[in-house]
């Protein structure tokens, strides 16, 4: 009952030319490395990179239509969640949440905006000015 | 220090593994990836539905970060020089000078902010180790276990990695191994480890080991009628990017345990058992793949998707298991 296990050659255009390696038998049966290419795992990061593209092109309508900040917006460019956001601007979520509103965004302080553009290596003019 | 360090980069299948593979044998005590591996039984699965990343829920197949350094420590009745930093500044301080002393040492860092790493790539995952061998410049020079050849990173770039914030954050950790391992007794460490691995994978916590295979594979059944075909696309391939690219690849944390199996039957263990286990564990990881196979083809074709048919691959894995598991749970 030898169970064999396969090892994929298929393009990953997300690795950039890398190969990754994974165990696998050599003919005597023992274990080995082995450089593998999977397609699978490529379609996987491709959705969960487009979802941020999606997500992007969604928050530039709402920046439009004076619903969404820029914040919100750059959050989705550094494929940020609202938790890994508010940990790196070191503020509870429900502030961070209302800095997503156009509306609570036009209010704040220069101060207070800094921090952000500080998270996303940004100038705080174009953050301010962002649309 | 006195002893030369004998370095050489090698990929690996796992980052912590592979990491605590090439220090430890740095350092003079040989060990592989696979034997890092199990005998910290990093094995597990874990599905928490109540705890959400981008949304959806944590999935792991190994266990926390940390847990492989933090857990070799014990079992090899070493000393390990853990630091971590508030100040950057001073967390660059003594790294630079600990490459300075010739030491080689592990950091955990965040994939996102590795400028070396493929954009599509880079996301949010802080607990990426690799070791740092030396200084060129002002670049440092690194041993990262996903890549074929060494590579270098600016020191800018590794102090944002090293101090991102989020789940898991580093926090400038910084490690290496103060004294190494002697005469250990690696019949019965191994048999220790093992047990215990088999214990936590057939835990009655619902959400962990065998038992949360299954559950995940319920909720996978219920996204037939979810309308959300976003959503639905996104959670599927979230489930094989948690499976396949945290760290390795192909169900490979299956197989990775499965070669760790059969290298401890060098140490005098029932070699009848691990064999039985080995075989079994790796037909999971296999079903593993073909699980995450049709993940990827139902997310496609999401008009033809058959959301029983996936959860019956991942129930199929589970059976391997759990069958794997009861046997090595009486070694």
């Amino acid at each position: 009952m030898k169970e064999i296990i396969e090892i994929p050659h298929e393009p990953n255009a997300t690795l950039d030319g890398i190969q990754k390696v994974m165990y696998a038998k050599n003919e005597q049966g023992e274990f080995e490395r082995y450089n593998y290419g999977s397609s699978v795992e490529e379609f996987a990061t491709q959705v969960a990179v487009e979802e941020y593209e999606t997500l992007k092109q969604e928050c530039l309508v709402r920046i439009k239509q004076g619903l969404s900040s820029p914040i919100e917006y750059f959050m989705y460019e550094n494929r940020m969640d609202l938790p890994t956001l508010a940990s790196a601007v070191g503020m509870f979520q429900w502030r961070v949440k209302r800095h997503l509103k156009m509306s609570v965004f036009q209010t704040m302080s220069d101060a207070l905006l800094l921090r952000y553009a500080d998270v996303f290596s940004l100038d705080l003019f174009y953050l301010k000015d962002f649309r | 220090m006195s002893q030369e360090l004998s370095f050489t980069h090698s990929q690996f299948a796992h980052c912590e593994s592979g990491v605590t593979s090439t220090l430890f044998s740095a350092y003079g005590f040989k060990i592989s990836e696979p034997m890092a591996f199990g005998i910290t039984s990093a094995l597990t699965f874990v599905y928490l539905p109540f705890v959400k990343v981008n949304n959806l829920p944590l999935i792991a197949y190994r266990s926390l970060p940390k847990s492989i350094i933090n857990t070799i420590s014990k079992v090899l009745h070493v000393t390990m020089e853990k630091r971590s930093y508030k100040d950057e500044h001073q967390a660059n301080e003594e790294l630079k000078s600990l490459t300075k002393e010739g030491k080689l040492v592990g950091l955990q860092t965040s994939v996102y902010y590795l400028p070396y790493f493929p954009k599509d790539m880079r996301f949010h995952f802080n607990a990426h180790n690799l070791l740092v061998y030396g200084m060129e410049g002002e670049e440092y020079l690194i041993s990262d276990p996903v890549f074929e050849e060494a590579v270098k990173c600016s020191q800018d770039g590794l102090t944002k990695a090293r101090f991102a914030k989020g789940v898991f954050a580093p926090k400038g950790f910084l490690y290496y191994p103060k004294t190494m391992p002697q005469s250990v007794d690696m019949h019965s460490a191994l048999k220790k480890a093992i047990v215990k691995n088999a214990k936590s994978m057939l835990t009655p916590f619902p959400f962990a080991g065998v038992k949360g295979m299954r559950r995940l594979a319920k909720k996978i059944e219920s996204l037939q009628t979810e309308t959300n075909t976003r959503y639905v696309k996104n959670y599927l391939t979230h489930i094989v990017r948690m499976q396949e690219e945290i760290g390795t690849g192909g169900g490979g944390f299956r197989f990775l345990y499965a070669a760790f199996l059969e290298e401890a039957k060098t140490y005098g263990l029932n070699a009848e058992v691990l064999t039985e286990a080995s075989e079994l564990i790796v037909k999971s990881g296999n079903t593993l793949r073909e699980f995450a196979l049709y993940c990827v083809e139902g997310s496609r074709k999401i008009e033809k998707l058959d959301t029983q048919k996936i959860a019956a691959k991942l129930v199929e894995a589970s059976e391997y298991e759990e069958k794997a598991f009861r046997v090595l749970k009486n070694l």
